[in-house]
């Protein structure tokens, strides 16, 4: 099956949508998604009202960037649906989403000092972060060179 | 932009008004006025051959060299 240049943009569009919800869900839910999750590990049975808090703590600060993230992920799949690829706004929306991922990283970091494994979510963020921005990177050399051959007569 | 050209002077000359030039040469008035008012980055040979085939002009008439403030010494 091959989809369409539509279609491919409205099924990430649907994609963000349901990240968005997720989103929404951890955020309203956060206390008792946290509850069971530490319920259902026998390693962090240790865990006490400190660790909790400190992890719906990691989940409300990282939900911040996770939102703005989403947005304009949306934001530039709009933009690439109405034509504007190689535009200006493309590539400050994906410096935001970059950074985004910065910050997400640095909190998995810190968040790591009471529950390692967010080190794992820290490295993939990380990761994430540099290939948004080496795409960022490629998006403003073609909005450079869009602009050049705009105004060759 | 050090590279400017004389294109609103030639046509004055000429006595030829933009629509009719973007016209003969073969763009659009939209990229003749960008043209004119200098705010083009580049300029494809063929189009600087039929604007000095309908101007009758060299490509000197219309290109003039001016050095920005920061290059002057």
């Amino acid at each position: 099956m091959r989809l369409s240049n539509e279609q491919s943009i409205r099924l990430s569009k649907v994609c963000v949508w349901l990240f968005m919800i997720l989103l929404a869900a951890l955020d309203l839910g956060c206390y008792w998604a946290v509850d069971w999750f530490i319920g259902t590990r026998p390693v962090l049975l240790g865990f006490g009202l400190r660790e909790g808090l400190l992890m719906m703590s990691t989940i409300y600060l990282g939900s911040a960037p996770a939102w703005v993230l989403l947005i304009n992920l949306h934001r530039l799949l709009g933009a690439l649906a109405a034509g504007q690829v190689f535009v200006p706004a493309n590539v400050a929306r994906l410096r935001r989403v970059s950074w985004c991922c910065t910050a997400a990283c640095l909190l998995c970091l810190i968040s790591a000092f009471y529950y390692l494994p967010w080190l794992l979510v820290a490295v993939a963020a990380g990761f994430m972060a540099l290939i948004v921005r080496i795409v960022k990177n490629c998006f403003a050399q073609a909005a450079a060179m869009k602009d050049e051959l705009d105004f060759t007569i | 932009m050090s590279i400017r050209i004389n294109l609103d002077v030639m046509m004055a000359r000429r006595h030829i008004a933009a629509g009719e030039l973007a016209e003969r040469i073969g763009i659009t008035p939209a990229n003749l006025s960008i043209l004119k008012n200098n705010k083009a980055k580049a300029v494809r040979f063929s189009t600087l051959a039929a604007l000095c085939r309908e101007l009758g002009c060299q490509p000197g008439d219309l290109l003039e060299y001016r050095p920005d403030e920061e290059e002057t010494p």
